[in-house]
């Protein structure tokens, strides 16, 4: 199945259009990238040009009207544990508390109560929300429930994490200091990540390589690769230079 | 009106607002006591210049409740045999209760049942949305007919109409709330692990639903005891027959104590409804 160099995310030439009242509208077009185990790439767009769309098809909510989406070499057939997902408006669980939340994919496995517990804390403690086991959604800014949202996500052990523009609803600041976060999160866990998001600062300061898309219909512009060395500094003249290249690939 | 955004302004705005609303507190309690007092004297008054089989006082209703709350009276159960020695007051309460709590509880659950089921399943809902739309505006009185032919105007009747009544209101609150689900919760259920349909309802959407429907239950806590009364018009025993039953005796002022029975019976289930479901939902901080 999974060959040595088979990357874990493969888009091939996948297109998807909807049929509304007005007819059919194209959302994308022959999108083709891949994602390699272990990296982190940004899915860059403008509003509308289909990105949130290629997330879903992605995470298998949404089924291509053409091309093909395979996970480690398998063809995509619907939502897994294999990816994670985190949505830019969390989707907690607010009946439960963050312990709840964290926990709601270890329930559907065959575990102990315990083992549970000390999945769920390990998690808490890795997005940095300890003291707040029991605190429910409600309770929490909007940066503190993103972290439950990708504590949440981790919890099951994916080899994928989906972010959907993760951190548009929290404040500029809380947003610099979640980017930092999410690397440590990244480099402590080795995840793969696909995010997707419409700040160029933010795709530069976080991806190894950012796939550009164009609306609409959705293409691949180019596939942008920061080459800068981390942490990121957004004052430096690379990450300019680098984010300034990208900006006029929009335009 | 002006939107104030200056946090200075705003705390000192709150804080004369926080006064305001310790004084109204008080100034409520003396207004509250003050016209329940002229409703008391006025009513009193008009009792005055009328026979009490026309309008009966405050004092003879009074005196009504303390008759009905010690004459001797027998508990008899609906099924079975047997009796136990009570008063007459309680003995109608319960009598309301055989076929207010049954109806109610069957009610409920069918029509939970089916909201849930018709806003899960986009086929289910295809197929009875006609039905239901139809059969809904029906008022629950309206099936006192086949409650008569089928069960027989007694305990069993008025269950049957108290549980149609039950039936839409919660019905309609919980296909409602599932319907409100937002997407996104099921959507990480399913990449979280959950496949199948009954795990998604027990886990995401009965929880997601659970303020509407718990706000279902209340309302028809109060529009059952409605539709018993009316129930009881027809001749099923319990508090609403004794309204009746005494107004033609030209005792009205055994009428108005049932009728503030009926009334002191919702506060009470509406009260203890009320902390139940803020126990339920108290994640909603």
């Amino acid at each position: 199945m999974a060959g040595v160099d088979e990357p874990t995310v493969a888009l091939s030439n996948v297109e998807k259009t909807f049929e509304t009242a007005d007819g059919t509208v194209q959302a994308l077009s022959e999108v083709s990238f891949a994602v390699e185990s272990g990296e982190f790439v940004c899915v860059l767009g403008p509003s509308g040009c289909g990105k949130t769309t290629l997330f879903r098809i992605i995470a298998g909510l949404e089924t291509p009207t053409g091309g093909r989406v395979a996970v480690d070499g398998t063809p995509v057939s619907g939502p897994g544990m294999d990816r994670g997902m985190v949505f830019q408006e969390y989707g907690l669980f607010p009946w439960r508390t963050v312990t709840g939340n964290v926990e709601f994919g270890l329930e559907q496995r065959d575990m102990q109560p315990e083992e549970r517990r000390r999945v769920a804390a390990e998690m808490i403690d890795l997005v940095g929300l300890d003291g707040f086991e029991e605190a429910y959604p409600a309770e929490l800014s909007g940066g503190m429930k993103q972290r439950v949202g990708i504590a949440r996500a981790l919890a099951v052990d994916p080899e994928i994490l989906l972010m959907d523009e993760p951190f548009a609803s929290v404040d500029a600041q809380t947003r610099l200091m979640l980017h930092e976060e999410l690397l440590r999160i990244w480099r402590e866990t080795g995840k793969t990540i696909c995010f997707v998001t419409h700040d160029v600062a933010e795709a530069v300061t976080l991806a190894d390589r950012v796939v550009v898309l164009t609306g609409s219909p959705g293409r691949v512009r180019s596939v942008v690769d920061p080459d800068l060395d981390r942490p990121r500094d957004r004052t430096d003249e690379g990450f300019n230079e680098c984010r300034d290249r990208i900006r006029s690939l929009i335009q | 009106m002006s939107i104030d955004i200056g946090t200075g302004s705003t705390s000192s705005t709150l804080a004369g607002a926080t006064g305001l609303v310790g004084q109204a507190d008080g100034a409520r309690l003396w207004r509250g006591a003050l016209g329940t007092a002229a409703f008391l004297v006025i009513w009193w008054v008009a009792a005055s210049f009328q026979p009490t089989y026309l309008l009966p006082s405050p004092v003879e209703v009074a005196g009504a409740f303390v008759t009905e709350l010690t004459a001797a009276a027998l508990i008899q159960f609906p099924f079975g045999e047997g009796t136990i020695a009570a008063t007459r007051l309680p003995v109608k309460l319960l009598q309301s209760l055989y076929h207010y709590v049954p109806g109610l509880a069957i009610g409920s659950v069918l029509g939970i049942g089916l909201g849930v089921g018709m806003g899960w399943f986009a086929w289910l809902d295809d197929a009875l949305t006609p039905v239901t739309r139809v059969l809904r505006p029906i008022p629950p009185l309206a099936w006192i007919a086949f409650a008569i032919v089928w069960i027989g105007i007694g305990h069993g009747g008025a269950t049957f109409i108290v549980a149609i009544g039950a039936f839409w209101i919660n019905f309609y609150t919980a296909s409602a709330g599932v319907e409100g689900v937002p997407r996104e919760y099921t959507e990480v259920a399913a990449s979280l692990g959950v496949q199948d349909d009954l795990a998604m309802i027990r886990k995401v959407i009965l929880p997601s639903a659970a303020p509407e429907i718990m706000t279902g239950i209340r309302t028809s806590i109060g529009q059952c005891w409605m539709i018993v009364v009316a129930a009881e018009l027809f001749g099923a025993p319990g508090l609403g027959y004794e309204i009746i039953n005494a107004a033609q005796n030209l005792q009205l002022e055994v009428s108005v104590v049932y009728m503030l029975v009926i009334s002191l019976v919702f506060l009470a289930s509406d009260a203890v409804f009320r902390r139940i479901e803020g126990r339920v939902l108290a994640w909603r901080v």
